[in-house]
């Protein structure tokens, strides 16, 4: 059991790099595409609505596969990690856009109006009033969708990405022991989901603190 | 022409509307340099419309606004009026303090930052003179020793007290007040009217909505009673409190009296 574990951390990094780096490209265009979802154009507003609900309906594993065999096999050739960065960075894009701006509208009207009363130039307002409040908001989904992301990084495993399910697939494949093995996988995953719950757990606290006055 | 009038703030022909459902229909109103005047009247009869409207927060749908002589909200290009951008309206909103029912603190900040905030982002003050001046504005309204606190941890009146302090800090020519004691106990509404009481002997000039019938009595230069989105009738504050004209006036006042 030890030799498995011993083989199937060596896919952590893997698994822990492609969700982070997801989640980044995810937690930085998740931005804009909130911004231009609460857009005063209908049009881009819909536009990006349709985007976003585009690539929320399709299964992580097939936008990999799009992603590995469109772009990946163009004039660019990536690596099976870029791939599973980009489809599964696309998809965290869309999801975070949406919970970013679940927290903008969280925002009380009162916070607006005074800001607006205090004649603060928009971009102000939202970097010193709304984001503040709205972040925190956004946390715990933003956490609860990250552990969705970790699980979802084992899609990568299919186009050949060396996380911890694709070793834990060959050792299996090598030892016909799948059940420990997999085992000793999602025990791995566990212990890796834990930091992030804990932050959730940590920021839904110290929201209902603040929002008890 | 040169501006003759000492009138501060003038309300020309001011309607405003939710979707179709007029609510504001066609209000005159001049308020005078140093001048406060009570905005009283039943619940829906349009007062924070209109104060709302003075700001821009609600966009009247017809009317003027002129603040010290100047239209604001429009802007005259080649004669045309066309809706003002958000930089002019700005440019408007940091002369007119405006301080809420709900108080409306940023709760992420403490009180002293609540005060710099707009001060060094919205008049493009340095931090250490936005500081200093709300230290001031602090110690002006008796909360200096609440510089550090959250909003949370202060009672309902200290809040709208800093709330009041931080709309100061903008040096404002008129401050709008919407209700400011309504979501108050009694006692700590006492601490705020006190407030606004010198503010008023100071010479600022005021429009206030409110509830308080002693406070527009004593305080308030002139009473304006709104109902159904109009004026019913205006003037000196213990003439309309005391002798209203019209009926409609009558039967809110003794409405409100015997509560
Ligand atoms: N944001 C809004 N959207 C739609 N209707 C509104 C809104 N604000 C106020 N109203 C309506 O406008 C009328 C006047 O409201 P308001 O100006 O708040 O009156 P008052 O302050 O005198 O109680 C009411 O009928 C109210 O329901
Ligand atoms: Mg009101």
């Amino acid at each position: 059991m030890l030799d498995f574990a011993e083989s199937l951390v060596r896919g952590v990094g893997q698994t822990v790099s492609i969700t982070a780096c997801a989640f980044l490209i995810g937690a930085v265009l998740g931005f804009p595409l909130a911004l231009l979802r609460r857009s005063r154009n209908v049009l881009v507003r819909w536009g990006a609505a349709l985007v976003i609900d585009t690539v929320r309906s399709i299964p992580p594993i097939v936008v990999v596969f799009l992603v590995f065999y469109s772009v990946g096999s163009g004039a660019v050739r990536l690596g099976t990690f870029q791939a599973a960065v980009i489809g599964l960075g696309a998809i965290s894009a869309a999801y975070l856009a949406e919970i970013y701006r679940a927290g903008i509208e969280s925002v009380a009207s009162g916070q607006w109006e005074a800001a607006n009363a205090l004649a603060l130039p928009s971009r102000k307002m939202y970097v010193h009033v709304i984001l503040p409040q709205a972040l925190l908001v956004a946390i715990p989904p933003a956490a609860t969708f990250a552990i969705g992301l970790l699980k979802d990084s084992a899609v990568a495993s299919v186009i050949g990405a060396q996380d911890i399910t694709f070793f834990a697939f060959q050792e299996s494949q090598a030892t016909l022991q799948g059940l420990t093995i997999f085992l000793v996988a999602a025990v791995l995953y566990i212990a890796l989901s834990l930091p992030v719950a804990g932050l959730a757990r940590w920021s839904d606290h110290a929201l209902s603190k603040r929002v008890a006055t | 022409m040169p501006v003759t009038t000492t009138a501060l703030l003038e309300l020309r022909d001011i309607c405003v509307s939710y979707k179709h459902h007029q609510v504001v229909h066609n209000v005159d109103l001049t308020v005078d340099r140093g001048e406060v005047v009570a905005l009283i009247g039943p619940s829906g009869a349009g007062k924070s419309s209109l104060l709302r409207s003075i700001n821009f927060l609600e966009e009247p749908n017809q009317g003027q606004v002129l603040l010290a002589g100047q239209r604001v909200g429009v802007l005259d290009r080649r004669g045309r009026a066309v809706p003002a951008n958000r930089r002019q309206l700005a440019e408007h909103r940091r002369h007119v303090g405006m301080v809420f029912q709900s108080f409306n603190l940023f709760p992420h900040l403490s009180a002293l930052e609540n005060v710099i905030l707009a001060q060094v982002h919205g008049l493009g003050r340095s931090r250490s003179a936005a500081r200093e001046r709300a230290r001031q504005e602090l110690e002006h309204v008796g909360l200096s020793d609440k510089s550090n606190m959250r909003p949370a941890s202060c009672s309902g009146g200290q809040q709208q007290r800093i709330a009041i302090a931080r709309a100061l800090a903008m040096d404002p020519m008129l401050m709008l007040f919407d209700e400011p004691t309504s979501a108050l106990d009694p006692e700590l509404g006492i601490e705020v009217l006190n407030t606004m009481r010198r503010l008023a002997d100071e010479g600022m000039t005021m429009v206030v909505v409110t509830h308080e019938m002693h406070f527009a009595e004593e305080v308030a230069d002139r009473v304006v009673f709104m109902a159904d989105g109009r004026i019913v009738e205006q003037g000196p504050a213990s003439e309309v409190m005391n002798n209203p004209r019209h009926e409609r006036t009558q039967r809110f006042l003794s409405a409100v009296k015997n509560r």
